[in-house]
């Protein structure tokens, strides 16, 4: 092989180790300084001080409870609305009641879980605080609203064509 | 130093160089062989002096690049400026990477998937 492409192969293979371990080492530097706080997103995103990270704790330390709570009562809701349902082939008036149940708890406790980006919301300074609250709005009921924005989508398109 | 030398020592060359002996001088002008040069003698020779005088010059673009590369000052420039890259890079991705799972942690703690 030509002396001159062995040496800039060479200086390529190299090259490409000299960035590819910088990336890498920088990287893992950055990941090392990840913290171990809950928090931690909260008070890097939105510029929380001191006092407002510690308000801010204070909510979420008296959300987490209520959080747990309504957690627990929907996993029992679930397990019931499976028991109802069992192998049958139908949903039975009993498995449909339950349902209704479970969809109940899971809109209190979305309500509940509103109610306290709110709350941290206001804790924040203003344009921290809206901006906040939009996010947890687009993350936790952007979801429901872009696959019911797509049955909809769906559903006038099957229109469409009949 | 010249003062030294003994003029006697020079008396037998000096008999032989008689410059009255014309006949030995024609002798010695027609005896002597000038050969033809090659045509563009001149020419030739001056530009092999300056050929030698020049820096080597490599044969292919290829060649010409690896010496580029081999020079130290651009060896070292590279080096530092794909460490200097990597770093950046590697910093920046690795922010967007803790952003992220301390977003989905928190996320996780205050909104269960099931409400999502």
């Amino acid at each position: 092989m030509n002396r001159s492409l062995v040496i800039l192969l060479g200086a390529l293979a190299l090259a490409a180790a000299v960035f590819a371990g910088s990336y890498f080492v920088s990287q893992r530097a950055c990941l090392m300084t990840r913290s171990s706080d809950e928090l931690s997103w909260l008070r890097d995103e939105f510029h929380l001080s001191d006092a407002e990270m510690a308000r801010v704790r204070q909510l979420h330390e008296g959300y987490m409870p209520q959080c747990a709570k309504m957690c627990a009562l929907i996993a029992a809701k679930q397990a019931e609305v499976q028991t109802a349902l069992g192998n049958g082939t139908n949903v039975t008036a009993e498995a449909q009641k339950k349902l209704t149940e479970l969809g109940e708890l899971r809109a209190q406790c979305q309500a509940q879980m509103i109610q306290h980006f709110v709350t941290v919301s206001q804790a924040m300074p203003p344009e921290q605080g809206q901006r906040y609250l939009a996010e947890m709005k687009k993350v936790t009921l952007g979801s429901h609203e872009e696959i019911e924005q797509s049955m909809s989508d769906h559903a006038g398109h099957e229109h469409g064509t009949n | 130093m010249g003062g030294g030398q003994n003029p006697a020592a020079l008396e037998p060359m000096n008999e032989n160089m008689n410059p009255d002996d014309a006949k030995l001088g024609a002798l010695l002008r027609e005896s002597r062989v000038s050969p033809s040069l090659p045509p563009r003698f001149q020419e030739n020779v001056w530009r092999r002096i300056e050929d030698a005088e020049a820096p080597v010059k490599s044969g292919s673009w290829l060649d010409a690049f690896a010496a580029l590369v081999l020079r130290p000052r651009f060896a070292y420039a590279t080096v530092a400026a794909l460490m200097v890259a990597g770093v950046l890079l590697g910093t920046y991705r690795g922010a967007q990477t803790v952003k992220q799972t301390e977003q989905t942690r928190y996320l996780a703690a205050v909104a269960p998937d099931s409400l999502r």
